[in-house]
């Protein structure tokens, strides 16, 4: 049974491309086009844009890393390299977040070790990447140089913009040739002008990724979920400034009481599904790349995202 | 009683044995900064105890002093008890500050139907043929002099009481003086002879800071005195809200007589200035805020601050001016005008009225800006309104150098785009001390041109220029160098200054756009914008529109009408077809809740941007902005 | 598009006669506008007006309320197509499916869980709506003895699926007076169905896999007198449901389609990713989700899902105000000023928790507005700030008088130090800095 939706958009959400192959002067071995969606998500057959990506993410220091996560990963967890070839070749990951916590220690300093950090993830695993960098304004525009240097020609998407700010990772990103996070506290006012921003200080729209911060199931995600339905209402609608894809990137999903209190014995399957439930309410709502840190939440994911997307169930019964 | 005497004036005064000195400098006519309301809060009220017997309590109190000033007999006016005479230094930080009261306005003609008349009478004396009485030979000549049916005219016992005397004493020659009033006409008073070039009526704005009057010959409608002066309830709180609550402490009836006492001062000095006796003014007209209004009229305003915000009258109120103890004509009307609500007063109706938009088919938007603005949008059919705190960042506080419009302020500066070098005017063109209001929208409007701080007011620290520097807290932008200025300071301001003016700007421009969206009217569909108040009359309209303190519209319609309250209380007081109408405009305006309203706040974020995160509603901004940006590069 | 308040005025007759409670009709006009007021209040209104008006105010989906008793949900009388625009208002039910197959004991034990199963949040008791009954026998009096199982141990609503109205008779008989849901009149039985819907008074679910059928099935159905109808899509896939449930809410809210004006039934077992389609039904539209047992893993995420969207983004879910502990602070433990907008509560007691410093939460009602918006309105003030120290009784609980303030209240405190004799420390603006805060500001 097909109806036709009825609303008339005017805007399309503009494109930003993820990820070089060899033909682009990089390593990778998929480059992704986020974007593109002239209707909301997963309407018409077949849908317009792209399917959403399922990014998986890991870090440089698991001290502040999720314990649900670190339990299951095991010593994992302390080689972002291994780490990052096991998303790619055992959880199925589209693409990779590593977030760089080692920089959010007292008087950091290491940026000699985020640079060999990055290139031992870019050669182990060929999927494109995202780098989250510092969020403290004194080392930013050092880290981000480092990132934007070590990934240089491989067209990452580096993180994370904030209206405070912004200068420094754009410029990396500019000089680098990398697309930039863009992440404001879940207000789509606040949102749009950080793009402004963004844009007045020379960074073009599809190099631009919107984050409109998302909370944890529970604890506030529908605030994040409408937030990100009225930007790509917004951007249907033909605001320019919103019209960029969204990454959701939930940080404190698998930290929640939920799973922190949960029995030793439920707690695993309590994380996946608690990721799971906010993710693909993610991209329910217009969300290009979800983000999940557990590795079981992966392959279901992509299941119910195919699913979406197309019509086939995969495993049906 | 013990005598204080205040240095350095010596005035004196005498106070109960325990009394305050604060109340002490209040009989002695000193105008005490007690911004708490005399509670030992605030900290404002320093004396210094030369001699005498003065208890204080330091135990409680002494933390607003270091161990020296307390050595020297540092302590707090209101919390002080006078044992025994004693001399005491007010230093000058401890009285209000003089700043300029605004009684412009804007001049608008108005017809002259005043609503009270004197009528000069010569009567026949009473015979055995015409044995009428003298009430109905009184009245019978009011009518034959083309006044009011005989009828009409209703006598109260005291004048009635006055008349066989004054008849017989003037040899029936006597002037009537007769009042409209609700329901009809009132003989307020009968005096000996021809008096009936002496009438004169008062117009009074009584506001929560200053009270504004003007003096005007009913007979013609000229101005003959205006006077101004503070509000003397300032003693006992600083903002409207300090005043409910010491009200509620029992304090009503001293704010009610210091109220009528503020008013009675500007009278007599604008009296005095004009040479009219207060016994010829024989009509008070007053605009003010509806918590004003009620304290004068000795009504508890103790509920109006708690939900659901409800004010005890919102009708226009009449009774005898010296019921509520002002000096004029015993019999005198007072009229006090209607409000909207407990936010919207008087003043605002006043506003109304001076601006002339309830009676104008175009839509006009009218802005009264202070720590609290009211905005109303509409025309003759349909108005809203509604109110809120904008903070006060825009009349200088919360602002590390801002000040009010005080002497030494910076009230307009340039910045030169290529330089950053401010060119900047004083109030007085004394030595800089501080940025006040309409210097700070300035600042933010050239700052923003020269590229100095992003659209969120974020200061581009990058930028390696003397002036832009790490303060010890936030970035900040050195206006003046502390060689220029009257402090020996530099002058900055910081990031978190500029923070706070967005804030409160963004808060009256989501009011007016909350309002637009409420009425379904663009900014296209606004054709006036009215300033009311000191705020507006001294702001640049075009650095108001380029930080977006207002929607943007062509300039030319935009316009100040300075003190509106005043204004539209002299309306009232010499066209009574004037203010046939304010019940009505009072009761035409809608109020609207902003707090109720889920639109403000993300109003208020959009409007947390300079000018607004919507450059399409500020075409000649956008130009503008893009000009300066491809100049900087 | 909602009218706005002057379009509403103009449509009034404007003489202001306060008859309908209201001093002015632009007040009258505003309280419609802001759906609060009755168009009928008007006694002068013109039939053009109470046309356009009236047809502004009529819900444009039917409600349907399923069950009886305590546990008996309504669902339907919804507005939007995105929560933003107002609010979604009646939660999907969603119902545990139990098979005539089953052994009575097993029927009863999920009866049993569902009834019982409580996830408290919030102060909100979240739980799992009733049961489903599937015919998988083909048979009547297994249906009946299952519908018998589950009436002997709760009184939930239930949704009765069989395809013959001669079984579904037998399952009514049973349980027909409590309203529960029969599923399904299809273009084949509808007339069966029907006649029982309105036999006994029961909502009635309508299935066809194309919409012009649905869609004049639905007619058939509010032909034969059934009003209260539920629309099952047929939908081959979770992407065609997605498809059509939202198609269905565009053309129903509209008012394009009227017999799409009903609320929208899914089987999330249906597609082998019961997990996905339970997320999809809540977000997109289903107002009745039939589930096979939900493990307590998902039954804590579903429900809460559905508590998120289901809140009214007007009114943000409130913490009750009072002095909240963070770890177990002592006497010299910091304390920490927020309102009581839970997501600002949560966002800071997160970023609290992960700074391992034991402290105080000192939250204060401001209704449910974050910082920014409370002082913007005047909310947070320092009047509000010394009366909850009062009220709560903090100066027990600490042995100093430094209050840390959110960064965005910095203008109000220096009125809070006046009015409450407390230091103030202002802290940042962003949560996620406090732990650095505190670790550099807070020396005691």
């Amino acid at each position: 049974m097909t109806i036709r939706t009825l609303t008339d958009w005017t805007g399309v959400v503009g494109t930003v491309m993820l990820g070089a192959t060899a033909a682009d002067g990089g390593t990778r071995s998929v480059s992704y086009t986020l974007g593109g969606e002239s209707d909301l998500p997963f309407l018409g057959d077949p849908p317009s844009g792209h399917i959403p990506l399922v990014a998986f993410e890991l870090c440089d220091d698991p001290a502040i890393w999720p314990a649900v996560v670190r339990e299951y990963a095991g010593d994992l967890s302390n080689d972002p390299g291994k780490w990052a070839k096991a998303a790619e070749a055992d959880y199925g990951a589209d693409l990779v977040r590593l977030s760089l916590t080692s920089t959010r220690r007292k008087d950091f300093s290491g940026y000699a070790a985020l640079k060999t950090t990055i290139q031992e993830v870019l050669r182990k695993c060929r999927l494109p990447l995202i780098v989250e960098g510092s969020n403290d304004p004194s080392i930013d525009s050092e880290v981000f140089a480092v990132c934007g240097e070590a990934g240089e020609g491989e067209r990452l998407l580096l993180g994370t913009a904030e209206a405070g700010r912004y200068r420094s990772v754009a410029a990396a990103a500019m000089a680098y040739h990398h697309a930039v996070v863009a992440q404001s506290p879940i207000d789509i006012n606040l949102a749009k002008q950080l793009n402004i921003l963004l844009h007045e200080i020379g960074v073009p729209s599809d190099r631009i990724v919107i984050d409109p911060y998302t909370g944890a199931l529970g604890y506030g995600f529908e605030y994040s979920y409408s937030v990100m339905e009225r930007i790509r209402y917004s951007a249907l609608k033909g605001d320019t400034d919103l019209a960029m894809p969204m990454i959701s990137a939930p940080t404190d999903s698998l930290t929640v009481k939920e799973v922190r209190d949960a029995a030793p014995a439920a707690r695993q399957d309590i994380a996946v599904k608690w990721e799971y439930y906010t993710a693909l309410s993610s991209a329910i709502a217009g969300a290009a790349i979800v983000c999940v840190r557990h590795p079981r939440t992966v392959p279901l994911l992509k299941d119910t995202l195919a699913a979406l997307w197309s019509g086939q169930t995969p495993g049906k019964v | 009683m013990p005598t204080v005497t205040f240095l350095p004036s010596f005035r004196k005064a005498v106070v109960d044995r325990e009394g305050t000195l604060m109340e002490a400098a209040l009989n002695a006519g000193i105008n005490l900064n007690v911004v708490c309301g005399g509670q030992g809060k605030c900290g404002k009220c320093v004396m210094f105890v030369k001699s005498g017997v003065a208890e204080f309590d330091r135990d409680q109190f002494g933390r607003f002093f270091s161990p020296e000033e307390l050595e020297s007999g540092a302590c707090l006016a209101c919390q002080t008890r006078v044992i025994d005479d004693a001399s005491v230094f007010v230093p000058e930080s401890s009285h209000i500050q003089e700043q300029k009261i605004l009684i412009e306005t804007l001049g608008l003609e108005t017809e002259f139907h005043p609503s009270v008349w004197k009528y000069p009478l010569v009567l026949n004396p009473p015979s055995l043929d015409d044995p009428s009485p003298d009430l109905t030979r009184l009245l019978w000549g009011i009518e034959k002099k083309g006044g009011p049916r005989e009828g009409k005219i209703y006598a109260p016992l005291e004048v009635i009481r006055s008349i066989p005397r004054v008849l017989r004493d003037s040899g029936w020659k006597i002037t009537a003086t007769v009042a409209l009033v609700p329901g009809g006409y009132r003989l307020i008073d009968v005096e000996k002879g021809d008096t009936s070039s002496r009438l004169y009526g008062v117009a009074v704005d009584l506001g929560t800071t200053t009270v504004v009057v003007f003096i005007r010959s009913l007979v013609d409608g000229r101005v003959v005195g205006v006077a101004s002066n503070y509000n003397k309830q300032i003693s006992c709180g600083e903002d409207i809200l300090s005043r409910v609550n010491y009200a509620r402490k029992g304090g009503l009836a001293k704010l009610q007589s210091l109220a009528a006492e503020s008013i009675n001062t500007a009278i007599t000095r604008a009296a005095n200035q004009a040479g009219v006796d207060r016994e010829d003014i024989h009509e008070v007209v007053i605009a003010g805020n509806t918590i004003m209004t009620h304290i004068l009229m000795g009504i508890d305003p103790a509920y109006m601050i708690e939900e659901p915000y409800v004010p005890v009258v919102r009708r226009y109120l009449t009774a005898a001016a010296s019921r509520v103890g002002l000096e004029v004509k015993e019999n005198a009307g007072l009229f006090i005008f209607p409000a909207v609500s407990d936010f919207i007063g008087g003043d605002i109706v006043a506003d109304v009225l001076a601006s002339g938009m309830s009676e104008s088919s175009e839509v006009s938007l009218l802005i009264d800006i202070g720590t609290n603005f009211e905005v109303v949008l509409g025309n003759r059919d349909w108005m809203f309104s509604c109110a809120g705190a904008a903070g006060p960042a825009l009349e200088g506080g919360e602002v590390l150098f801002g000040m009010r419009a005080n002497p030494g302020a910076i009230e307009q500066i340039t910045l030169d785009l290529e330089t950053l070098t401010p060119a900047y005017r004083t109030i007085n063109h004394e030595k800089p001390r501080g940025i006040c209001g309409s210097g700070l929208i300035d600042l933010l409007a050239e700052l923003l041109r020269a590229c100095v701080i992003d659209r969120t007011g974020r200061i581009n620290t990058v930028i390696a220029h003397p002036r832009i520097r790490l303060g010890p807290h936030f970035p900040e932008f050195v206006v003046a160098w502390k060689e220029e200025t009257g402090i020996g300071k530099d002058i900055v301001i910081t990031e978190n200054d500029i923070k706070n003016l967005i804030m409160s700007k963004a808060s009256i421009l989501a009011a007016c756009i909350t309002l637009m969206n409420e009425a379904g009217i663009s900014r296209n569909g606004i054709d006036r914008i009215y300033f009311t108040g000191a705020f507006g009359n001294y702001l640049s309209k075009e650095n108001a529109i380029i930080i977006g303190l207002i929607p943007e519209v062509p300039l030319e319609r935009i316009r100040t009408i300075g003190n509106g309250a005043i204004e539209g209380a002299n309306i009232a007081l010499v066209n009574r077809k004037k203010r046939k109408q304010l019940d009505e405009i009072a009761r035409t305006m809608a109020y609207i809740e902003l707090n109720a309203t889920p639109s403000f706040m993300d109003e208020y974020t959009r409007g947390c941007f300079l000018p607004h995160t919507d450059l399409s509603l500020f075409p000649v901004v956008e130009k503008m902005l893009d000009e300066c940006r491809i100049h900087r590069g | 598009m909602p009218l706005k308040a002057l379009d509403i005025y103009k449509l009034l007759p404007r003489k202001n006669c306060k008859e309908c409670g209201d001093p002015t009709c632009l007040t009258f006009a505003m309280k419609l506008a802001s759906g609060k007021g009755e168009v009928d209040k008007c006694p002068y209104l013109d039939d053009n007006a109470r046309n356009i008006l009236g047809a502004s105010t009529r819900p444009p989906i039917r409600k349907v309320k399923i069950g009886v008793g305590e546990r008996s949900f309504a669902v339907g009388d919804e507005l939007v197509q995105f929560r933003h625009e107002k609010s979604f208002y009646h939660p999907p039910g969603i119902l545990v499916a139990v098979s005539d197959l089953w052994p009575a004991e097993r029927i009863r034990e999920v009866t049993i869980r569902v009834r019982d199963e409580v996830l408290t949040r919030v102060g909100a008791d979240l739980l799992l709506n009733g049961i489903v009954v599937r015919n998988s026998s083909g048979e009547g009096p297994a249906f009946r003895r299952a519908v018998e199982a589950v009436e002997e141990v709760a009184d939930l609503p239930e949704v009765l699926m069989a395809a013959d109205p001669a079984v579904m008779e037998q399952g009514l008989s049973v349980c027909g007076h409590f309203r529960p849901l029969i599923h399904a009149a299809a273009r084949e039985n509808y007339k069966g169905m029907a006649a029982l819907a309105k036999n006994y008074g029961c909502p009635l679910a309508v299935r066809a896999t194309a919409p012009e059928e649905l869609e004049e099935l639905v007619g058939l159905c509010t032909g034969e007198g059934v009003d209260n109808l539920v629309l099952d899509t047929g939908s081959s896939s979770l992407h065609q449901f997605l498809n059509v449930s939202t198609a269905v809410r565009q053309q129903a809210i509209t008012r394009t389609t009227p017999a799409f004006g009903y609320p929208v039934f899914l089987d999330a077992a249906e597609y082998g990713l019961q997990d996905g389609a339970l997320v999809t039904g809540i977000l997109r539209y289903a107002s009745v989700i039939a589930v096979e047992e939900v493990d307590r893993a998902s039954l804590l995420a579903l429900l809460t899902l559905r508590q998120n969207i289901y809140t009214d983004p007007q009114k943000p879910i409130q913490m009750t105000p009072g002095i909240y502990r963070v770890g177990t602070p002592g006497p010299d433990a910091p304390v920490l000023l927020t309102v009581n907008f839970s997501l600002t509560y949560f966002t800071l007691q997160g970023y609290l928790e992960s700074s391992r410093i034991p402290c105080f939460m000192l939250i204060v009602d401001t209704e449910g507005l974050s910082v920014l918006t409370a002082v913007a309105s005047g909310k947070l003030s320092e009047g509000l700030v010394k009366e909850s120290i009062k009220k709560f009784e903090l100066e027990k609980a600490v042995a100093h008088k430094t209050l840390i303030i959110p960064g965005y209240a910095a203008p109000l405190s220096g009125k809070i130090e006046e009015e409450t004799g407390w230091k103030v420390l202002v802290g940042p603006r962003d949560a996620a800095e406090i732990g650095e805060f505190l670790g550099k500001e807070w020396k005691r």
